[in-house]
């Protein structure tokens, strides 16, 4: 074979290939080219939600396999394609089959099939499915009502106890194929759809820069600060310390701001003789009022955030003006309640003074500074990043990473910082949580609650924020406001007026503030009174009970003011 | 032991107000005797636990300082009456554990604490099991044990 024939074979063989590539149906010459005729839809549930992952099937009746079949997308949409080769036959029918609903069955009329005959796409009618209570219903509310009673009742960490969530129900789901349908929840892949990645990863971001801050000393120096601002007036020093502590909540975590608050708290306050609860209490109920000011405030405001697309600015607008009412209400019955201890207040002794000083310092200036930087820079794009489209979870990866390689701390520390328990926490908190959304649970509640209210946003609102404020200071907000996310999704559909978030608000400021109700309402109150303790002055259920419910009813009241006021005078729906 | 040779006392508290009683004593105690005082409190961080919360090592951190801080305030106390030797020490972890471990390295003569309220649920040590943790204490570290009440 000499080199010439080669080098025509070989230039034969790329004409040939680019020839098979460029000349449509070239492949199967004589074939004619296959016209696909199209039958588009909607799937959604009774609350006009999409129903994703339905089996949809066009059948003809007698015939066992479908001639054509697809599964709906996220939007709820499918698109069934049905082969040019096949004749249209008359007695066609689609069949909808969903997980946890009512199948679905339509026969085609002649206003479809003709169409189809003369190879015209067709549009069908929305469709709407109907929800099936079967067992694994019962097995998903099961599962998160025991879930919710083990982090109540403190039987488990709360992290164990929605990972023991999560496990019943991949177990159930999985044992379904041997011990029936009934049974099937979601797999795996249907799972993890229900995680908000946005949130895990916002979380973890601010994990990273908080674990760089409170090394700073920066708490327990603006203690001292505050106590240097109030001239030891005992009064004037409570009114300071809530102000710093809810502005720093409003961007930090509540849990690690109490965390480092308290110690120094009561240190200032056994100086001046003053009982430090008197302190304390006012300073956690501050934190969780301010912190749902904004979108990184709190958990709870960043499950909402993320849910229902609501930015740094949605929440600092449409929150603000209602956090400092309800602090203004805080800060009077504060120094109404705790008015005899702080009265008791007597002179600091100069050498107790000296070592609070002593210890109270800025601990790392120049980290504390790039900390400054880094927190501006990020505030920035928290506030200007929903121009670009920048979700709050890449600002607070990238504002970590800056912090990191501009501080290059100890990278393992650093990541060891992260709370992991929380993550995974939050994880198998989605899961649960969708379990409950995927068998029909949400829905029912959803529906239950449209129905009480009769279409009243007013009634909608008054009653998403009370009963979220009560129902937080029983179990912990973070879970409630997980489950609460698509009711409050659904009744924004349903409810004429509340697209505009507002039901959304009503559960941030419920959520929140409801923690102030009890020792249990949030996590802020438990580490706050686990540190009490320790330095001798515990905090007893009843006692927050006492102290806390009054705070609630004020702040809520008057959150609940503001929340009426913006979004039904200031901007009414449309009619 | 006889009283005499009291010649250290440690004074195991947490600094409430409810253990008022037991300082006094132990401050009444040391200058009775004219004995070096040493304030005890542990602090048992094991409610963090359950938070979810990240890094420890600065919680931890602050709230030994905190417990330094109270007890700095009851040696004040202490030197103001007239108490010429006076100290505190700050320790972390278990309280039973960590109170055995420092009465069995301190070579007290004599350790004042507090009693459990009654109907207090929160308490350390419960009614029925606070005496024989003391008999075992005063067994293996040869010391007496003084406890005061409350309403002492």
């Amino acid at each position: 074979m000499n080199s010439r024939f080669l080098r025509t074979l070989l230039v034969l063989i790329m004409v040939g290939s680019i020839l098979l590539l460029v000349i449509p149906g070239a492949h199967a010459q004589g074939e004619t080219p296959a016209i696909e005729r199209l039958i588009t839809g909607k799937v959604v549930d009774k609350q006009g939600q999409p129903v994703e992952s339905a089996d949809v099937t066009l059948d003809v009746s007698g015939e066992i396999n479908p001639i054509a079949q697809v599964t709906t997308q996220s939007d709820g949409r499918y698109t069934l394609i049905v082969p040019s080769s096949d004749s249209i036959p008359e007695n066609l029918s689609i069949r909808i089959q969903r997980a946890h609903f009512k199948n679905f069955d339509m026969k085609l009329g002649s206003s479809v099939i003709s169409p189809l005959r003369s190879g015209e796409a067709v549009a069908m009618p929305m469709i709407t499915l109907t929800r099936q209570i079967n067992l694994a219903f019962w097995i998903a509310t099961l599962t998160f009502l025991i879930m919710l009673l083990l982090m109540a009742a403190d039987k488990l960490h709360n992290t164990l106890a929605a990972l023991v969530g999560a496990s019943i129900i991949f177990a159930f789901s999985y044992s379904s194929a041997l011990l029936g349908q009934g049974l099937f929840i979601f797999n795996f892949q249907g799972a993890i759809k229900y995680v908000d990645w946005n949130v895990i990863f916002l979380v973890m971001g601010m994990m990273i820069i908080i674990a760089v801050v409170e090394r700073t000393g920066i708490f327990q120096w603006l203690a001292l600060v505050a106590y240097q601002l109030s001239g030891g007036r005992a009064w004037l020093l409570v009114t300071i310390l809530m102000i710093i502590t809810g502005i720093t909540s409003a961007f930090l975590d509540n849990v690690t701001t109490m965390l480092l608050m308290t110690p120094i708290t009561v240190q200032i306050a056994l100086a001046l003789g003053i009982n430090p609860l008197a302190l304390l209490m006012p300073e956690v109920m501050a934190s969780n009022v301010i912190g749902i000011s904004t979108l990184i405030g709190t958990p709870t405001n960043i499950l909402i955030g993320s849910y229902a697309n609501i930015s740094f600015n949605g929440f600092l607008a449409n929150l603000t003006p209602g956090v400092i009412l309800a602090m203004v209400g805080l800060v009077i019955y504060s120094q109404y309640a705790y008015r005899q201890e702080l009265q008791s207040a007597s002179e600091v002794s100069p050498l107790l003074l000296e070592k609070l000083s002593e210890r109270a310092h800025i601990t790392e200036p120049v980290h504390l500074r790039k900390v400054g930087w880094v927190g501006a820079g990020m505030l920035v794009l928290f506030i200007f990043g929903e121009n670009l489209n920048l979700v709050p979870a890449v600002t607070a990866l990238i504002g970590a990473t800056v912090l990191l390689v501009w501080i290059k701390p100890d990278i393992e520390e650093m990541i060891e910082a992260v709370d992991w328990t929380t993550l995974v926490f939050f994880i198998a908190l989605f899961i649960v949580v969708g379990a409950i959304q995927e068998v029909g649970l949400i829905s029912m509640i959803a529906d239950l609650i449209a129905r009480l209210v009769g279409g009243s946003l007013i009634l909608t609102m008054l009653t998403v924020i009370w009963v979220s404020a009560l129902i937080s200071t029983v179990i912990a907000n973070i879970p409630f406001t997980a489950a609460m996310l698509p009711v409050i999704g659904y009744l924004s559909v349903i409810v004429p007026g509340a697209h505009s978030k507002v039901l959304f608000f009503s559960l941030a400021v419920g959520s929140a503030l409801g923690g102030n109700g009890s020792l249990i309402g949030a996590s802020a109150n438990m580490v706050t009174a686990g540190i009490s303790e320790r330095a001798g002055y515990p905090i007893s259920y009843i006692y927050f009970l006492k102290k806390g419910f009054p705070a609630l009813l004020i702040t809520v009241g008057l959150a609940t003011v503001w929340l009426l006021l913006r979004f039904l005078v200031l901007s009414p729906p449309p009619a | 032991m006889n009283e005499e040779e009291v010649r250290y006392i440690v004074c195991a508290v947490r600094g409430r107000p409810k253990s008022r009683a037991t300082v006094t004593r132990a401050i009444d105690l040391a200058l009775k005797h004219r004995a070096r005082l040493t304030f005890l409190h542990v602090m048992d961080a094991e409610f963090l636990e359950h938070a979810t919360i990240g890094p420890l090592s600065v919680i931890y951190d602050e709230l030994n300082k905190m417990g330094q801080f109270t007890m700095m305030i009851l040696c004040d106390r202490a030197s103001r009456r007239g108490v010429s030797e006076v100290d505190y020490v700050v320790v972390e972890g278990n309280i039973r554990d960590q109170i055995e471990r420092f009465i069995l390295s301190s070579q007290a003569d004599l350790v004042v604490m507090g009693k459990p309220q009654p109907g207090i649920p929160k308490s350390i040590f419960k009614e029925n099991e606070i005496q024989a943790y003391i008999r075992q204490l005063e067994d293996q570290a040869k010391v007496r044990i003084v406890q005061v009440s409350p309403d002492h």
